[in-house]
């Protein structure tokens, strides 16, 4: 095993150097589904971040016994758990938010981001450190998509988190392509090629 | 129902989940696989069919799970985890199954079901599957649909993306960049095809 | 260990796993079943007072659209058609029907309130919906809503036609979402369906 992993190190990878999205490329399903609303975004985000850092941290607890065959099996279980148990708190005590999230939840559970983290880090690292990795690729994901959501609700409605912004939702016309899938994938595309740009030209090599 | 409209009823559905209704363009489902794979043609039929294959009988299956197992005991909400295992089984089931009986077949199609097993899009076509409130024989077409869609999606970006292999492309677009454009443009010309029929 | 190396053991170990955490959300989801239950209950009530024509306060407290229902709204009977009636001092003001048919990602239900004369439309609300936020979703919002008010159902044919954003309106249809086709025709069809069975066992009485 690698020597002591640093918190910082944990951080710094899941914001940016080993990004979710737009350095590993995963998560894109609701990078693009979730992403014509920010509200949406924001509550996606935060079952995602409340998932993957909860699931690596009980994966990593139980890394020892679990049988190497069906590792994947277990972790989808145990990512299922928390998506269906984070559902369920929304149902009871935020049923607002819960019908919104409604067909996402199920997104959730096949996001490779947590199945990736799972495998990748979780697997061969100590619980707290997991827990933490977890947290911080959650959040590089979130940070992404708030990004691609701001573009697309700006664009396509005018408003930012439902608030009618000046200029963008009197004067601009509606795109309202950016509402439709095609919208989501440009935008997506665009912010990645930014961030990969951004990456690749400081640290002086070809990207993955 | 009569025979002729039945049948006109599942013809629908099938049309409508291949084109209109697209599950990679239209749903975003199944995107993982559909960004790394798609390179060359004759990778990307095979994942293609794999997908057909499992998508198909996995929706099948899961139709059965549901109406015999959870809905009587009302666990309906147990259907993610349930879904999930008897993916992932029939995965395992199948790998095994072609391993053993044919190492030609397993050579082509067998490294591919792995990769399966992770991607959304099966398991999102058994969750329409019960958002529909689909019967058994609508589910399974609509699986069979839903396949034959995605295949044909990864194809036809596996062919624009062999053509481009040789033309400029800015570095930083390189990759899941122009994959992403190159989708966006599919998904754009898939909704043409809305209006055309009144899905399901 | 070398349990782990035993066949039986990763089966073993798969079944626990399962058994404990499916414990644990069967727990959970028993502790929560009641305010969930009562979340949707609330919910229905709330749509159905939004439907007939009843003030109601912008903040209203759980509780007190629990009373101005029980208050105000008799159950439906065979008669009705299974609509419910909104009564005052015993005669009726309003019928709330309830709709439920399929939307575009799941079932859309809702409460639309039609006067006595068995015409004019008084409301329309949903409390059950998962349509895509910004598109199909804003089913529920006012803009796509207050149209309905004060529309009258036709006397043959569709009783309240859905149309395109682009084109004219006349007392018996509204406009469609702008890029929510799909759940608008959707939602229109099966509303269409449930309003034309209900004003024939109303009518047969």
């Amino acid at each position: 095993m690698p020597g002591q992993i640093r918190t910082r190190d944990v951080v710094i990878n899941g914001l940016w150097v080993d990004n979710p999205v737009f350095h590993q490329i995963l998560g894109i399903c609701s990078a693009l589904a979730v992403t014509n609303l920010v509200i949406n975004t924001v509550v996606m985000s935060v079952a995602v971040i409340f998932t993957t850092a909860l699931s690596g941290f009980t994966v990593s607890l139980l890394r020892k016994w679990t049988p190497r065959v069906i590792r994947m099996m277990v972790e989808t279980l145990i990512i299922a758990f928390y998506v269906i148990l984070f559902d369920q708190a929304l149902k009871a005590y935020w049923p607002d938010m819960s019908r919104s999230l409604g067909p996402y939840v199920g997104l959730i559970i096949t996001n490779c981001i947590i199945m990736g983290r799972a495998e990748a880090f979780a697997n061969a690292n100590p619980p707290g450190i997991s827990l933490l990795d977890g947290f911080f690729s959650g959040a590089g994901y979130a940070l992404v998509l708030i990004a691609v959501s701001i573009v697309r609700e700006l664009l396509g409605m005018g408003s930012i988190l439902g608030i009618p912004v000046p200029f963008f939702s009197t004067q601009l016309d509606r795109w309202i392509i950016m509402v439709m899938p095609p919208g989501a994938f440009f935008t997506l595309a665009v912010i990645v090629w930014i961030l990969r740009s951004l990456q690749q030209s400081r640290s002086g090599e070809t990207g993955k | 129902m009569t025979f002729g409209a039945q049948l006109t009823h599942l013809l629908v559905i099938l049309f409508a989940s291949i084109f209109t209704e697209n599950i990679l363009l239209a749903r975003f489902l199944g995107m993982c696989s559909f960004l790394s794979v798609s390179r060359q043609i004759k990778t990307a039929v095979g994942l293609g069919f794999a997908v057909v294959f499992v998508m198909t009988f996995t929706v099948g299956l899961d139709w059965l799970a549901y109406r015999f197992v959870l809905q009587p005991y009302h666990i309906e909400y147990f259907r993610f985890i349930l879904f999930i295992v008897i993916i992932a089984a029939f995965v395992q089931f199948v790998e095994m199954a072609i391993e053993r009986y044919s190492p030609v077949l397993y050579q082509n199609l067998g490294i591919f079901l792995p990769l399966i097993t992770v991607n959304c899009a099966i398991l999102g076509a058994s969750l329409f599957m019960v958002i529909r409130e689909y019967g058994f024989v609508e589910g399974v077409v609509f699986g069979l649909g839903s396949g034959i869609g995605w295949m044909l999606a990864i194809v036809a970006m596996a062919g624009i993306r062999e053509k481009l292999a040789h033309s400029r492309i800015p570095k930083g677009l390189q990759g899941p960049g122009i994959t992403l454009i190159i989708a966006g443009l599919m998904a754009l010309a898939f909704i043409g095809f809305t209006g055309v029929l009144s899905g399901g | 260990m070398k349990m782990h190396d035993k066949v039986w053991f990763p089966v073993l170990y798969m079944f626990l796993a399962t058994l404990f955490f499916s414990a644990i959300l069967i727990v959970f989801g028993a502790f929560t079943r009641q305010r969930v239950e009562d979340n949707e209950r609330i919910a229905f009530e709330r749509a159905v007072l939004e439907a007939v024509p009843i003030e109601l306060a912008k903040r209203i407290s759980p509780a007190e659209i629990h009373r101005l229902y029980v208050e105000n709204i008799r159950d439906a009977t065979p008669q009705t058609g299974g609509a419910l009636l909104y009564m005052k001092d015993d005669s009726l003001i309003a019928y709330a029907l309830p709709l439920d048919g399929p939307g575009f990602w799941a079932p859309i239900k809702g409460v639309i309130g039609i006067a006595q004369d068995m015409r004019m439309i008084t409301g329309i609300a949903f409390y059950e919906q998962n349509e895509t936020p910004g598109l199909g979703g804003e089913i529920t919002k006012p803009q796509f809503r207050n149209q309905f008010e004060g529309k009258k159902l036709a006397t043959g044919g569709v009783p309240l036609e859905m149309r395109l954003p682009t084109e004219a309106l006349d007392e018996s249809s509204v406009h469609a979402i702008t890029g929510a086709t799909q759940t608008s025709t959707r939602f229109a069809d099966f509303m269409n369906e449930q309003l034309r069975a209900w004003r024939a066992t109303v009518e047969e009485r």
